[in-house]
């Protein structure tokens, strides 16, 4: 019975309040984060031109670190998506690294090292996130889409023209429409 | 000293997907680690790739993935690495230098995984000029210390620059400090005059 409750709780949880669930070791929020986040971190890094395999690998280790990092997750910071995916993004550069090339390179966006971080960047990136949360609202699903395509697909302007039958002009001005509306957010910050 | 030239909007967006040559990535990431104000856009640009993640269609994963992540959770962990807090031109494993004039030497960051590209740092003293330039391709630069100034302005520790084919400029050092770039580029650079062409072949950039 209290399995019951508990499957119906976890129904309604954010990939947020998982998070915080993984990081008391609560393995099936774990599970629920998994199904949803593992397939398209692979997915993300077999277009960052990673074989199946490697990034079947690299995508276990980074739900591993997800797993064992849960606990320096705060969601006030940041949102989960953003959090798993650099995770994601790093495992990819530390792989390039470790395999090809030694390099001492601590990536400012690392999410590990808090003490890394000055005070004022922690409370910068929280109201970054809610306000990044605001910019991407006034983007139109086109514009995201033509943003998605270019540095997650890494599809040539051409191919995107074509995939969304749209003139090549009409992509270009879109992205730069896209990235100056961003830019207007960006610049509210700084 | 807050950096005056950034990165721009596709250049930031491209290394926070991850999407950037390493060796290109690591002149971005020199320049975000002296700037703030790029700290503060990248996090936009991370959370507008969080949510492009989450939009990404899913791949298949092995029948068994999530059964051989959670035999992998309790795996002896490889002790957390220290963080090295020296100033990046002190972690940069590089080669021996290459003097190339008096003041003036190049000095490869090795780079194996990513032929084409150079990625060195280039220290030229006070008053030392460099020669006129042009590129065979795209070009990335972060100054690490010190100052120069070409036709596009000044450019001084924390500053970042691209140039590309179109570009033909001849960097001079500004202020009485040695100046001191991390830089790289994709193919060759092509100098202006013989003395120049000689001094790039010998320095490998």
């Amino acid at each position: 019975m209290g399995n019951v409750v508990t499957m119906h709780c976890r129904q309604g949880m954010s990939d947020e309040d998982r998070l915080v669930a993984v990081a008391s070791g609560d393995r099936g929020a774990f599970r629920a984060l998994f199904e949803s986040f593992a397939p398209r971190v692979k997915s993300y890094l077999m277009r960052l031109g990673a074989v199946s395999a490697i990034a079947e690998d690299l995508a276990q280790d980074a739900m591993v670190q997800v797993w064992r990092k849960a606990g320096t997750y705060d969601p006030a910071r940041a949102r989960a998506s953003t959090w798993i995916f650099v995770i994601a993004r790093n495992a990819w550069i530390d792989r390039l690294r470790r395999e090809r090339v030694e390099l001492a390179y601590q990536a400012a966006s690392d999410p590990e090292p808090e003490a890394m971080e000055a005070p004022d960047d922690a409370v910068a990136r929280a109201q970054t996130e809610a306000q990044v949360a605001a910019a991407l609202g006034v983007l139109s699903e086109e514009q995201k889409q033509v943003i998605r395509l270019s540095f997650f697909e890494d599809k040539p302007h051409s191919e995107i023209a074509e995939t969304l039958a749209l003139p090549l002009g009409t992509v270009k001005s879109r992205l730069r429409l896209a990235l100056m509306k961003l830019r207007a957010h960006w610049e509210g910050l700084a | 000293m807050t950096p005056a030239h950034h990165p721009s909007d596709d250049i930031l967006a491209a290394y926070a997907a991850g999407a950037l040559d390493p060796g290109f990535g690591l002149v971005v990431g020199a320049h975000i680690e002296m700037c703030a104000a790029c700290r503060r856009r990248l996090s936009a640009f991370e959370a507008a790739s969080g949510e492009a993640l989450a939009a990404l269609p899913a791949a298949a994963l092995a029948a068994d993935a999530f059964a051989q992540t959670l035999s992998r959770l309790d795996a002896i962990q490889a002790p957390a690495p220290v963080i090295d807090r020296r100033p990046l031109i002190e972690r940069l494993p590089l080669a021996k230098k290459k003097w190339i004039a008096p003041g003036v030497w190049v000095s490869a960051v090795m780079t194996p995984h990513a032929k084409d590209n150079r990625v060195y740092v280039l220290h030229v003293g006070p008053g030392k000029p460099t020669a006129r330039h042009t590129h065979a391709g795209a070009e990335f630069c972060t100054v690490l210390k010190g100052a120069y100034r070409d036709e596009l302005g000044l450019f001084q520790a924390g500053d970042f620059a691209a140039a590309d084919d179109a570009l033909e400029h001849q960097p001079k050092v500004a202020g009485d400090e040695a100046c001191v770039c991390l830089f790289a580029t994709e193919g060759r650079l092509k100098a202006k005059g013989a003395l120049g062409r000689l001094a790039f072949a010998y320095a490998d950039v």
